[in-house]
């Protein structure tokens, strides 16, 4: 039950982060950078499009299935092993496209976006939680 | 503009209310137990289907609270939603911190109120 209170907990983060990019970028106003003032930078780079997808579009995606397989794996809705490894496969997938765009934020465009590293740390928590409960278990 | 302490207790309290939801869903009967004996009797659908309802509800209140639309009306149906089952669970060991989710909840809606209920916010200001 902790392991998917945890994926579930990070999923709802998830969602949160990438709901608040959405609006800002639907009413045009810039996001408040806590960090610094570089998110703007980011954001509206040509990097913020994956397969012509908004990339806050596709994180929203992605936290929300991981968010209903976590609930599916709670209800013990079948198959289990199922949901587990499309859940692991998703995770993995999401943490390598988060380091390919933390690359690219230090490396070619050079700024640093607050939200984009709070969504990137998420899922490598979710990765994290993952890899620990099957060492656990 | 909305404070960040505002959007930390809006995304917690929608963590809270979904994860209960799923809960509910998954055992029915083992939060229907928490229900006082009394209002079972007053009940016009089997406990589980109620449970079943209940849980659609804090799902619901949950996904507005996290999508930061109509949070007021989130607000005030879970505050509502808290003091009914206060009031059908009886304040227990367990249902106790149900009376800081009720603040809690009370908290966002006063905060999200629209423009159109301005009538109301001199009241709640009047403490700061």
């Amino acid at each position: 039950m902790t392991f998917e209170a945890l994926i579930f907990t990070f999923s709802i983060l998830g969602i949160s982060e990438t709901v608040y990019l959405i609006k800002k970028r639907i009413l045009s106003e810039k996001p408040v950078c806590p960090v610094n003032e570089d998110c703007t930078k980011v954001l509206s780079s040509k990097y913020n499009k994956l397969f012509l997808i908004p990339n806050d579009v596709l994180g929203l995606i992605f936290y929300i299935v991981c968010s209903l397989i976590a609930a599916f794996l709670v209800i013990i809705v079948q198959p289990l092993s199922l949901w587990y490894m499309l859940l692991s496969v998703l995770v993995f997938v999401g943490s390598v496209i988060s380091m390919y765009f933390t690359y690219l934020q230090y490396n070619v465009i050079k700024a640093w976006c607050f939200w984009c590293l709070m969504s990137a740390c998420t899922i490598w928590f979710m990765g994290v939680t993952i890899l620990l409960n099957n060492i656990l278990l | 503009m909305k404070t960040a302490s505002y959007h930390i207790l809006r995304v917690g309290m929608a963590i809270t209310f979904i994860w209960i939801g799923i809960l509910i869903i998954k055992s029915p009967e083992s939060w229907g137990g928490y229900v006082q004996p009394w209002v079972t009797n007053f009940l016009p659908l089997p406990l589980e289907q109620i449970m079943i309802g209940t849980a659609i509800f804090d799902i619901v209140i949950g996904i507005l609270f996290l999508v930061d639309w109509q949070v007021w009306v989130a607000g005030l149906l879970g505050a509502l939603h808290l003091l009914s089952v206060l009031i059908v669970s009886g304040i227990t060991d367990i249902t106790v911190r149900d009376v800081g989710l009720l603040a809690a909840t009370l908290v966002l809606m006063l905060d999200s109120l629209p423009i159109k209920l301005k009538f109301i916010r001199p009241i709640t200001q009047r403490f700061s």
